[in-house]
Order: structure tokens, then sequence, then C-alpha cells
């Protein structure tokens, strides 16, 4: 079966939240692993954060980004590859990104060039 | 957890390079300290979820906390080209290097900062709460959970020994072996302090109350593996750290409820850790030292080591608890010895005993008092009094699982 490409860009909620404990830390980077190792075939490209720093462009003039909505800003991007839509929701809904309630992971298929 | 790092790598961390690095930079910064390292293990987290976990994982951490401390120490125009010397004397040294040197250097820096930790000047509670922020890597919140007590409190018994320790940050650097000895009991008792109260804490969670206690002897296995904590005493309370953790695995059933002594499954202790036990308690055995440690490791041990309840040798533990309350007398020792008592000689005897005695009010005011009176007047046939006191130990008993526990002991509904 093909596999099909998904960016998935993750979104949180804006505004400063108290920093992890090093317990919380551990936590955290375990339950990574143990999705990573889970999805391993899955995951295309890990992707990284993305800095607060960001404009849009347009024809009429540049506005100051991110522009979802000010309570909400991007947090980071990841692709990921499942033969279907489903398989990408199951993957990006253990991950350890949507743990928390306010967080949410936009998924877009990214369509592939006819090959020639 | 997986990826070559050991369990805990980033609470112990936390501790290792707070201490290692305050020590460098002088107390006054141990705030910025505190924060660098912080930052340096979240950089860890971002960065190893892409990259996966270095190969020398601490002297990744240990690279970027003391580049933070260097950045924040110029940033706050307290440039000193001391201090940053010595922090920058690991860049031109390699990675393995840096490992093995740190390995030697946070024993060393743990150990000298538990001593500091442990100054005289400063409250037993702040040196507790202190040695579980600053060296076991706990947040506030944490620790509140930990020890049942407020956040603010927790707070304000922290911020008291850290402002102690910047405002005397100069005497600090000059610890002489001289107050290595003198604080050794208080050391002792620090760790001490954070077995019992991981536990005791009968906390519900299993995995939050063993995880003080393996803290505590890996803090107290580092303690005598130094010239300056190879004394009986320190000896001994390794040994009760190994004999009670040896029992552990037992103190809870499939459904999470707490079990007495007479239910648990003696073949589920740990023998690993009961022959741990032996092996120091056997080293606290020579001169003339008795302390308080030697009295429970003492009791523990018989414990540990009688193949069944009913064969328990009665009557050494009771002559233990009659030793610990000649070294640290206190009211709760004298409740267990009456518990002992009534196994070795009867109930009667036990009764008897516990009701001679001045009971203090803050023991009557917890419920392992009237569970006891509970137990041991139903097995003397005074049940109208049994009841009585069983009614007023369930309504103390201080958590759900604790309840539970006492109203299969003394027979009472919830």
């Amino acid at each position: 079966m093909t596999m099909k490409k998904y960016l998935c860009v993750v979104r949180s909620p804006s505004g400063k939240c108290s920093p992890p404990s090093p317990s919380q830390m551990e936590e955290m980077y375990a339950k990574f692993n143990a999705w990573k190792d889970k999805f391993e075939a899955n995951i295309f490209d890990m992707g990284s954060k993305l800095s607060d720093a960001g404009k849009v462009v347009s024809q009429a003039k540049t506005l100051d980004g991110p522009f979802v909505e000010v309570k909400e800003i991007i947090g980071g991007y990841m692709i990921i590859e499942a033969e279907s839509m489903e398989k990408a929701i199951e993957v990006v809904k253990e991950s350890p990104g949507v743990g928390s309630p306010e967080s949410s992971v936009e998924i877009r298929e990214m369509m592939q060039p006819p090959m020639e | 957890m997986n990826n070559n790092l050991v369990e805990h790598f980033f609470r112990h961390e936390y501790g290792h390079l707070v201490a290692v690095l305050t020590q460098k930079v002088g107390f006054s910064h141990i705030q910025d300290v505190e924060d660098a390292v912080q930052n340096a293990l979240i950089t860890a987290l971002e960065s190893w979820k892409h990259k996966g976990t270095p190969d020398k994982p601490h002297a990744w951490i240990y690279r970027v906390a003391s580049n933070n401390v260097i950045g924040t120490l110029r940033q706050n125009n307290r440039r000193s080209e001391i201090l940053e010397q010595k922090l920058d004397a690991t860049e031109s040294i390699d990675e393995t290097d840096i490992e093995s040197m740190l390995s030697n250097e946070f024993k060393d820096g743990i150990l000298n900062w538990l001593f500091i930790c442990c100054h005289p000047s400063i409250p037993i509670e702040s040196q507790l709460v202190f040695a579980l922020k600053t060296l076991c890597g706990f947040s506030i919140k944490e620790i509140a959970i930990r020890l049942f007590i407020s956040e603010a409190n927790v707070y304000k018994r922290y911020s008291r020994a850290r402002t102690y320790l910047k405002n005397h940050s100069n005497e600090l650097s000059q610890l002489k072996r001289i107050d290595h000895s003198i604080r050794l009991s208080a050391v002792n008792k620090v760790l001490y302090l954070i077995f019992t109260e991981g536990y005791l804490s009968s906390h519900l969670e299993h995995s939050i109350r063993s995880e003080m206690c393996e803290d505590a002897m890996r803090l107290t296995t580092i303690l005598v593996d130094n010239s300056v904590g190879k004394v009986p005493e320190s000896f001994a309370l390794l040994a009760i750290m190994h004999l009670h953790i040896a029992r552990l695995p037992a103190r809870k059933n499939n459904a999470n409820e707490l079990l007495l002594l007479e239910q648990q499954d003696r073949g589920l202790w740990d023998q690993n850790h009961i022959h741990q036990g032996l092996h120091w308690l056997s080293h606290a055995s020579v001169g003339d030292d008795f302390s308080r440690y030697h009295a429970e490791a003492g009791i523990a041990i018989e414990h540990c080591l009688a193949p069944t309840f009913n064969q328990t040798r009665w009557d050494k533990i009771v002559k233990c608890y009659d030793l610990l309350e000649k070294t640290s007398p206190s009211a709760l020792h004298r409740l267990n010895k009456s518990v002992a008592l009534a196994q070795w000689q009867g109930a009667e005897v036990g009764l008897t005993d516990l009701n001679k005695q001045n009971t203090p009010q803050w023991l009557l005011d917890s419920y392992q008092y009237h569970a006891v009176q509970s137990d041991l007047n139903r097995r003397c046939g005074n049940i109208k009094q049994a009841e009585i006191s069983a009614q007023i130990a369930m309504e103390m008993a201080p958590t759900p699982a604790i309840k539970k526990s006492l109203s299969s002991r003394l027979k009472v509904n919830c």
C-alpha cells in the first residue's frame, strides 16, 4: 500500500505555563520515547518547534503573525507517513504532544507531485 | 526508561548539577544555578526528542548547564573571570573525560552538599525540604504532596535554608573535615527522614512512596562509600533502609490495599535487600557505638529473618525496643513495644504495659494509639472498650487505604 505523507501542525494555548519539574520531564521523555518506538515506521520527519516570531504576507500588506488566534500559538510541526487519514489520526492521537487538554494537532494530507 | 538513561535521570541530574555548579560559583548564585539547570534539562528534553539521547548524556547536560550559568552571570553584570574559568575548564576536554570526571566530582559534590545543608543553624525541617528540592530534584509542589504540607509551607522552609546559605556563602567553601564529623549525625538524620517520610506516608500511589526511599538509600550509599561516612551509625542506617525496602513488595495486595505484617506473603520479600541489610548490619556491629539506628535495624532484621509471623522472636524485638527507648525515648516506641510484648507474653501483658504509660496528647491524637487499644482490648475480651477505640481510630485515619486496613483488622464496618 502506498504511504501518504501528512503534515501535522501542533497548536497550543499561548501564555506562559509553569515549566515542568524534573520528574515531569522524565515522565514526558519516557512517554515520548515509547510513542516513537511504537510508531517508528510512521514518523517521517520529527520536525521541530517553531519560534513565536512570524509574519503573514499578502499582496496588500504584511501583517503580524502567527495568525491563528491570539490565544493560540503554533508550537511545532512534524511529518508522518500513513496509508490513510484514519491511521494518521491514530498515530497523532497517541502522541504525547496532544497530552494536554488545550493543545490540538491539525493534520493535512500532503499532495504528492505526479510521477513523471 | 529506555534510551540508555537510568531511571530518574532528570531528577538525579538536577540534584547533581545544582550541587556541583553552585559549589563552583558560590552559594550567592544558587538561584541562578537552579534556573540554569532547569533550563538545561528542558533544552535536553527538546533536543533529544529530535536527535535521540546522546552517548554521553551527563556531559551533554553539564555543558549546556554550565554555559547557561556563564550566560546568566555575564548578563547580570556579575562578571567574574575566576568563576568563568572554573566552568570553562571543561571546554577543551572531550566528553568521555568529562563523564569520568563528573562521576567522581558528582559524588563528592553531593556529599559535600549534604553536609552544607545540615548546617546547625538551619532547622531540621528546612534541611529536609532543602535536600529534597536541591538533591533529589523534587519541585515545591511534589514535596508538598509527599510531606502532606502546603506548598506555601514547603516554600517557606526551603527559602529559610536557602537564605541562610546565601548569606553565609563565604564560610561554606571552607568546610573542614572536623565539620564533617560533627555534622555526620545531622546528615544521617536528614537521610533517615527522607526515608521514613517515604516509607510511612501510606500514600496510595506506591511509586511516589518508594521513590523517596530509593533516593534516601542512594544518598546513604554514597555517604558510606566515603571515608567520612564509614562509621557504625551510618552503616546501621543503611541496613534499616535495605531491610525495610525488602518488605515493600508485600505491603499491598492486588487491590492496592495495605496489608498487615501477619497477612504479607513473605515469599515476596526481596532477599537481595535482606542480604544487603545483613551485610551493613554486620559492618555496623563493631566498636562501642549503639545508635537508634542499630536498635531499629535490630527490629527490622528480626522481622526479615522470621520464617512466619508466629515464629517471630518477639522477645528479641521487645529487647530492641527497650534499647531504642534508651537512645531516643519516644511514646511511639513505647506503644510499639506494648504490641511486641502482647505478641510475646499475651494481650493482657501488652495492655497492662500500655495503660501504665503516661501517653502524651500528640499520641492520643493519632489513630495508631486507638487502633492498638482496640486490638488489645478485643484480644483481652473487653469488647465494649475495643469498639469505642475502633470508632475513634477509624475517625482519625488519615487516608482511605489506612481506613480500609483498620476496618478489617479492628473488625468494624466502614
